[in-house]
């Protein structure tokens, strides 16, 4: 007689599996930490999508924390509308920064900060990991990695896209 | 999750299809050097990337890697007569050679060359490193040969297995890089494992349950690491090597051995597994080697005479649900590799990747499957050699080591990454 597990990992019974769906919508927040990938993210907000939103966050490295800095106006929609950091990652079930290698990510420690308070999952993505020196990765890698629950550096852009499908975004 | 296509697409590996292309554009391992022990001994039937072939040795010590069946009446050539240089059928007495070429129809005259308008498909069969190892594309295209540093360091240190797996080399593999199992499935048997325990890394496992973990692009595949909380603010690293098609290498314990797998396709719903052991600057002990023929470690103990393990799907792994009830195993399965397969094969023969729900700590899964598509196009639509090929590709190491915590590993360890001969493995 054949054991359970022998009979039950067939082919043919793999036909008999629930056909449901076995997962609410998850909603992924991607945000841009600096100029380069900003042009990124816009281009992936182009893409079709059922859960996320894209957002930048590329003024704040432009910035000097503390002269006039305006906390609420640094987190933009893509149409440069001011979003409150906070209420976004409330609703969020991931956020995903998106930094260039030897690019300032500084935003990260805030967006971090916010997530960690929130309990909202974080993934830092860095992109042009292969072409940039040690010193350009690491001195991202250092704003990033506190702030990331996992961590990707990615030679091209289009693992983003790929990354965001495989988690259903 | 996968799109149903792309699932198929990374799933399929027989003739024709894309990513069966993919693996023919490597040296595979095939058997055990051992399984063709001796001139003129019994051939071997071996299924690969659903092609049913048989390898044999011939009397000048020649290896041969041909199509399973006789050009005649289709008589498989297991049955065969390994003798005097090529393989005869016994049904009719048509010959082979290691190349397939038919060298004998005794039905007819010998001047009417009749036989040299036969020839069987055949690959290329060598020995490497105590493994056979057949590269099945196209000969124009054929690449160096293998240079896996297991495959060069001499034979004492050095222990190769290889076993059945009963599902698709996808999930097998993605297991090999999912290092987020490890603290679950596997918990508890790093510290009783002969040939795991006694390493201080296992501390630091032990005492930080919830790694986090960095995936890295290599040039053949990817890095990814698990970095958990070490002492004078420094994080200890485990570093896995994925290469593709299907190369990982797993992070070293202490003074053990390094370890690691290949996942080869035989049909869709089956493949290889395949496990080393080695140390690149010491042989072997005895008792190493007893443990891993006993199946510890990344091995499996197989019912003599096969490849199949003890433990499969007929006896539900033998599982022992006191001992996990009990806690002395997580699981109820016994050892890393059975624990690894009973769980892969519940799946069922090829897993619907788009039922699965992947979360952010799978990126190593995600990057391999993405590297693993992206490289099918490049060889589909520009013929790029694939990421692997390059043997400089295939001179890497895993390791385990403690950095500071502003340090990227992949610069960090850049040397401990690389296969050095005459240099001990970075291990904790």
């Amino acid at each position: 007689m054949l054991s359970e597990s022998a009979r039950v990992t067939t082919a043919a019974e793999a036909r008999f599996r629930i056909n449901e769906p076995n997962s609410k919508p998850r909603h992924v927040k991607v945000i841009a930490l600096d100029r380069a990938s900003e042009a990124v993210v816009k281009h992936l907000a182009q893409l079709r999508w059922n859960n996320a939103s894209f957002f930048i966050a590329s003024a704040f490295a432009g910035e000097p924390p503390g002269h006039g800095f305006s906390m609420p106006g640094w987190l933009s929609d893509l149409a440069g509308r001011t979003k409150n950091l906070i209420d976004e990652v409330s609703s969020a079930d991931l956020v995903v920064m998106v930094a260039t290698a030897g690019g300032n990510a500084q935003a990260a420690a805030l967006i971090g900060e916010a997530c960690s308070l929130k309990r909202v999952d974080t993934t830092g993505l860095i992109l042009g990991g292969a072409s940039a020196t040690d010193a350009m990765l690491s001195k991202t890698l250092s704003q990033l990695r506190p702030w990331s629950l996992m961590l990707v550096i990615a030679s091209g852009e289009d693992y983003i896209e790929d990354m965001l499908i495989a988690l259903r975004a | 999750m996968l799109r149903k296509e792309q699932n198929d697409l990374l799933t399929q590996t027989g003739p024709g299809t894309d990513c069966g292309k993919l693996f023919r554009s490597y040296w595979l391992p095939a058997l055990l050097a051992e399984e063709l022990p001796e001139n003129d001994c019994p051939p071997v039937r071996v299924k690969l990337l659903s092609e049913r072939l048989l390898a044999f040795r011939d009397s000048d010590g020649r290896l041969g890697l041909i199509d399973e069946f006789c050009a005649h009446r289709g008589v498989s050539l297991w049955f065969g007569r390994n003798e005097e240089k090529g393989l005869r059928c016994p049904y009719h007495g048509w010959k082979y050679d290691v190349t397939g070429q038919c060298i004998d129809v005794p039905s007819e005259p010998e001047e009417s060359g009749y036989c040299r308008k036969i020839k069987l498909k055949s690959y290329p069969l060598i020995e490497r490193g105590g493994v056979l190892w057949t590269y099945m594309g196209p000969s124009d295209r054929q690449p160096p040969l293998p240079e896996w540093e297991f495959a060069t360091v001499p034979d004492r240190q050095r222990f190769v297995s290889k076993r059945i797996q009963e599902c698709n080399w996808l999930q097998a593999m993605e297991g090999g890089i999912d290092s987020s199992h490890v603290s679950f499935l596997h918990r508890g048997d790093i510290n009783s494992d002969p040939l795991f325990k006694g390493a201080k890394g296992n501390q630091y496992n032990l005492a930080d349950a919830r790694p986090v973990f960095e995936v890295v692009e290599s040039a053949g595949g990817l890095y990814i690491g698990a970095r958990r909380n070490a002492e004078n603010d420094q994080y200890y690293w485990r570093i896995t090597q994925y290469v593709l098609p299907s190369f990982t290498m797993i992070a070293p314990r202490g003074n053990h051995s390094v370890h690691g797998h290949f996942w080869i396709p035989i049909d869709d719903e089956n493949c290889w597994t395949w496990s080393f052991d080695y140390h690149p600057i010491r042989n072997l002990t005895d008792a190493e080697t007893a443990a891993m023929r006993d199946g510890k470690g990344v091995h499996v103990k197989c019912a003599p005479g096969t490849f199949r393990p003890v433990a499969n799907k007929d006896n539900d792994y033998l599982i022992d649900r006191a001992a996990q009830k009990a806690g002395r195993s997580y699981s109820g399965v016994e050892g890393f590799g059975m624990q690894d397969t009973s769980i892969q094969e519940s799946m069922g023969p090829i897993v619907d990747r788009t039922k699965e729900n992947l979360v952010s700590t799978d990126n190593g899964i995600i990057m391999a499957r993405h590297r693993l598509l992206r490289s099918i196009k490049a060889l589909m639509e520009k013929g790029a050699i694939p990421p692997g090929v390059d043997t400089a590709h295939q001179q890497v190491r895993s390791a385990a080591v403690v950095l500071p915590r502003d340090q990227a590993f992949k610069d960090a360890a850049r040397e401990a990454l690389m296969a050095r001969p005459g240099m001990a493995p970075a291990s904790v």
